[in-house]
């Protein structure tokens, strides 16, 4: 056993895989991390799929335009997959790149994989593995997006004792395989999480904890916390929170005002980012600072 | 030992005593020629004396002192008090959480850290790998840093961050109190500060345990590790374990072998640890994870929570510190004094 030479990591910092905007990239310091899992909390529709297979699709780029130069995989457990969201995406991508992308097709370097429960999931990572290793690509895949983790783990399980002991047990066994294979192959991954309400507000104990940076989380005016509990949250590196709310712009009209909130990362500090989705993608806006 | 029982012959052991010549060290103090003077013998005889007298004494270190305790190694409780008036800190950066601590992290201890995901326990770690290679100049080890990162919180980016904003405290410390420290402020540099830190990744819990065997050796090599941090010792014994007996067998040798090395080699250990809930009385309750079994595994425990929007450090259990509470804040910077309760006051 050695240690590893901190000093070897180009430009001292850990390699990040851009998301697709300049705005979001400088937000999270570059991107999502290689060999660490970053979680996307959200409810439905406030665009946690968006975001994801922006980051897949961007992973192709070059490092010098803030890739990865590898391709990704894209695990959907919330069906169907949005393959014509892709192929939008994938084609603004190649027209604001097109010097790049002149006779390859984006989506030739997405690979997409459903799987329907826990215990699927876990069968499925040695057939990763295998993937990672075998790949006769063009590009080798350093990405994996799990959309979502949620929706694995939500049907199969009764709310007893054993069931949640039996739960959390494969949350970590999740999550260990996801971080050996992160650390042996440089994979930057991507795990999304739905929210559950918080009934009767905050209720003191244990599910009101403060986890992370913000006291409290609000989407659509309802106070939500991140489903799956305080084992998954021991689960993951870093915890992002995008959030959904009505709100007036300076013409006095209503629009929805997506944010996207860092609730805890070892690498970033307690900030948040106004984004907005459109046809081409999902981008940051500037904002002065409040 | 007492002169009494020196190899010499019975006359110079009464010579001895009589002129007051009652121990080891006395005659070890003492130059040859007042030792022939007082004893009236001549020179050669008292260095013969001497000799003898000295060799018994070394005699007496290498087996520790065997009239005083029957067990090789072992110490009395004097010596052990004073050994701890000059014991070691390794400072938190934090003049709160290090006050309530006795001046720091403890080294020849195990020292474990809990909370909640986001609370800082990373960025504790990160500081005290940091920290540990302060100068003695500054009041610093100077030492080395192991990080086991079972994890992968650890990022080089803010390793470095905090490293540079250690060495800017340090050169404005210098700045301000002492002009003569010019010299060795340059010595120190970010990338040393990397270079310093022994980093290990484990990715499983066989590959974490054998790392710690192995890390006797690596000391032995490596002597100025002064801190070892797991960050975090629970992450793998949480996967995977059906039988909870294996479990606690495995953790409490681990716990052992981390506290042996504390004391060989004078190092602190520091264990980050999650939390988890706990089922009392139809109650649900957070706590420390891997169990009550585990909670004695640590001379020290330090449960990290929210308050509002402050972060404390609380002290849980310690045989030497009274349970007290601090706050601390996680900034650009690293961990430090919070701000937020001098706010409140200037309000």
């Amino acid at each position: 056993m050695k240690p590893e030479n901190l000093l070897q990591n180009i430009h001292l910092r850990t390699q990040k895989c851009s998301v697709g905007c300049p705005t979001l990239n400088h937000f999270l310091n570059g991107g999502v991390p290689c060999n660490s899992i970053t979680e996307l909390v959200a409810e439905s529709g406030s665009g946690k799929t968006q975001f994801c297979l922006q980051l897949a699709l961007s992973a192709q780029l070059p490092p010098s335009h803030g890739g990865l130069s590898a391709s990704s995989l894209y695990i959907h457990s919330e069906f169907p997959f949005p393959i014509r969201r892709l192929r939008q995406l994938s084609l603004a991508l190649r027209s604001t790149y097109p010097h790049l992308f002149r006779s390859v097709d984006p989506c030739d370097s997405v690979f997409v994989r459903g799987v329907y429960s826990a215990d699927e999931f876990v069968q499925l990572i040695p057939i990763i593995e295998l993937h990672i290793l075998n790949s006769k690509f063009r590009l080798p895949v350093r990405v994996i997006v799990v959309d979502s983790i949620a929706a694995l783990f939500r049907s199969d399980f009764e709310n007893t004792g054993s069931d949640l002991r039996r739960r959390s047990s494969l949350f970590f066994k999740i999550s260990g395989a996801l971080k050996s294979l992160a650390k042996r192959y440089g994979l930057a991954v991507m795990v999304t999480n739905q929210v559950v309400d918080m009934i009767g507000g905050a209720c003191p104990g244990i599910t009101g904890m403060r986890i992370g940076n913000l006291t409290e989380l609000y989407s659509s005016g309802r106070q939500i916390c991140p489903a799956l509990g305080l084992a998954w949250a021991n689960c993951v590196n870093s915890r992002l929170f995008l959030s959904r709310d009505q709100a007036v712009n300076g013409n006095g009209e209503l629009y929805q005002r997506r944010r996207l909130c860092v609730v805890f990362a070892p690498h970033l500090p307690a900030s948040s980012c106004d984004i907005v989705i459109k046809g081409e993608g999902v981008f940051g806006v500037e904002m002065q600072q409040a | 030992m007492e002169v009494g029982m020196l190899p010499i012959s019975a006359s110079k052991r009464g010579k001895l005593l009589s002129t007051g010549y009652t121990t080891l060290l006395s005659i070890s103090r003492a130059s040859l020629a007042d030792l022939a003077r007082d004893l009236q013998v001549s020179e050669p005889e008292a260095s013969e004396i001497m000799k003898c007298a000295s060799k018994t004494s070394t005699l007496d270190l290498s087996n520790g002192t065997h009239n005083t305790t029957v067990v090789n190694g072992g110490q009395t409780a004097w010596a052990m008090l004073n050994e701890e008036k000059f014991s070691l800190h390794i400072t938190t950066s934090c003049m709160d959480l290090d006050n309530i601590l006795g001046g720091g992290i403890n080294c020849k201890e195990v020292t474990e850290i809990g909370g909640v995901p986001g609370i800082g326990k990373t960025q504790i770690g990160i500081q005290l790998a940091v920290n540990v290679q302060i100068p003695p100049e500054y009041g610093g080890l100077g030492g080395k840093a192991i990080y086991i990162d079972t994890e992968g919180s650890f990022m080089v980016e803010r390793v470095l961050q905090i490293a540079e904003a250690c060495i800017e405290d340090m050169s404005e410390y210098s700045n301000h109190f002492r002009k003569d420290l010019q010299a060795s402020e340059v010595k120190m540099h970010p990338d040393s500060i990397l270079e310093n830190i022994f980093y290990f990744r484990v990715c499983s819990y066989t590959e974490q345990i054998a790392l710690v065997n192995y890390l006797d050796k690596f000391i032995t090599e490596h002597k100025d590790v002064k801190i070892i941090i797991i960050d975090s010792v629970t992450f793998h014994f949480r996967q995977d374990f059906d039988d909870m007996a294996l479990r606690t067998r495995l953790l409490s040798a681990m716990a052992l072998k981390l506290m042996k090395l504390a004391s060989k080699f004078c190092l602190a250990v520091v264990l980050l640890n999650q939390v988890t809930t706990k089922h009392i009385d139809g109650s649900f309750q957070l706590t420390l994870a891997l169990g009550d079994s585990w909670s004695h595994s640590c001379t020290n425990r330090i449960i990290l929570f929210w308050n509002g929007n402050d972060r404390h450090a609380f002290i849980d259990k310690s045989p030497s510190l009274k349970s007290a509470s601090a706050q601390y804040s996680v900034t650009p910077r690293g961990i430090r004094n919070s701000t937020s309760c001098k706010r409140i006051k200037m309000m």
